[in-house]
């Protein structure tokens, strides 16, 4: 850490010595995801793209890397730093209880308990319920995805959920009992702690960190997931950015969940750096995605140099919300914004 | 003869490579003391020159910034009680 010091030297030599340390952080890293959990060795080519998201549910038998996706490997080999959002929403795997075995143990987990995501008139997802995975049941869901990710043997920042907001903002329904938003937060944080602790208290690759998924769209529910007691567990604070008003700028995009963040939360929190695991511009309402793209590096570096929890990856979500088009345009954009401070 | 006193703030504790550094160094000496020194020559005749004046100061302190990193801090400003430096991240 860098030291700066100041000597002040009167007429007799008697001298007073103070100092201040601080620290350069190296550049914000500029990331990728593309739709469907695909390959963007093609896309990013060229790019000076540090950083990836993925998806996996805990249902799905292949987990890490994932069902024939060797170059994620790849890429973490080649120093892309790995966000990998874990799941307890059930998908990847048929409906129902799974037996199998992992390192000559044997589990069976059961059949996914809870709803997500209720939003009327939607057909609700199903997730591993919070009590599930507090029971144990789910340790199954666990040791396998642990297994292989040893085997692959990348170093990842391992995201709990995607977006907890999204999954609680019409409560949810675990064994025919419902919860509201806030009981369903109290018991997320519940069950990721359980999750987080079952993880560290095993061998890790080195470089392992952890982190929980929020939209970043509802104060409330950030601060309630937010306790000190989790933070001290997690590495990163993460909330996701979107664009999607003609009237939406960068830096009040992407500082709306830190102003909360800095306003309600502890310093342990405030300690963590920040993973942006999506950012996106609608081109719906924003026809010029490459030019709202480009305010983005001064925008971080505006957020980054005011007090507060540093944003240190920012992931563009070339997908849904987020879709890049015309793509070429975008991936341009990209290209540019991504060669320009913090990001160098 | 008092000792000096110096403390010393930076505007940010981490900073991204490139930013704006601004480092604020407040000090004193109780012993120092700003003085003017008034001359007026007269001649035998009682002949006096115009006063001249010139300020002075006992026990000035000189304030010197050095960085462990090799990195350059510019003095901004200096009002004889604080100090304002500059370098770049």
């Amino acid at each position: 850490m860098p030291r700066v010091t100041v000597t002040v030297r009167d007429s007799g030599g008697r001298t007073a010595t103070t100092s201040a340390d601080y620290t350069v952080a190296p550049p914000v890293l500029g990331g990728y995801y593309l739709s469907g959990n695909a390959d963007p060795t093609a896309d990013i080519a060229g790019l000076n793209v540090r950083s990836l998201t993925q998806y996996r549910s805990l249902a799905d038998g292949y987990t890490f890397p994932g069902y024939q996706k060797p170059w994620l490997t790849s890429l973490g080999r080649s120093g892309i730093a790995l966000n990998m959002v874990l799941e307890l929403k059930h998908y990847g795997a048929a409906d129902g209880p799974q037996s199998f075995t992992v390192d000559g143990t044997s589990y069976t987990v059961p059949a996914p308990a809870m709803t997500i995501q209720q939003r009327p008139g939607t057909t609700w997802p199903k997730a591993y319920g919070y009590g599930q995975v507090i029971a144990g049941q789910c340790d199954g869901l666990l040791a396998r995805a642990l297994s292989q990710y040893r085997t692959m043997g990348v170093p990842v920042n391992i995201q709990l959920a995607s977006e907890l907001d999204t999954d609680h903002e019409f409560g949810t329904t675990e064994a025919g009992k419902t919860y509201t938003w806030a009981e369903s937060d109290a018991r997320a944080v519940q069950a990721v702690t359980y999750i987080v602790n079952w993880f560290r208290a095993r061998t890790l690759p080195a470089g392992t960190t952890f982190s929980i998924g929020l939209g970043g769209f509802d104060r409330a529910c950030y601060q309630r997931t937010h306790p000190e007691s989790l933070m001290a567990r997690l590495d990163h604070l993460q909330w996701n950015v979107y664009a999607t008003s003609a009237s939406h700028t960068a830096l009040d995009r992407f500082r709306r969940t830190k102003d909360w963040a800095v306003a309600d939360l502890g310093p342990v929190a405030l300690s963590r750096p920040v993973i942006i695991a999506e950012w996106g511009v609608r081109v719906a309402e924003i026809p010029n995605q490459a030019a709202w793209i480009a305010t983005v590096p001064a925008a971080i570096a505006a957020l980054n140099a005011e007090r507060g929890p540093r944003i240190v990856r920012t992931n563009y979500f070339n997908s849904g919300w987020g879709t890049l088009s015309p793509k070429a345009t975008g991936l341009s954009a990209l290209k540019s914004a991504y060669a320009t401070r913090p990001y160098v | 003869m008092a000792a000096p006193t110096a403390t010393a703030s930076l505007n940010a504790s981490t900073y991204s490579p490139g930013d704006p550094m601004t480092l604020t160094v407040t000090y004193g000496d109780t012993d120092t003391r700003p003085l003017t020194v008034t001359i007026v020559i007269s001649d035998a005749q009682g002949n006096s020159s115009p006063p001249v004046r010139v300020a002075a100061v006992i026990d000035p302190v000189s304030v010197t910034v050095t960085d462990d990193s090799g990195r350059a801090w510019t003095r901004l400003s200096d009002n004889g009680a604080v100090a304002v430096y500059r370098a770049v991240a």
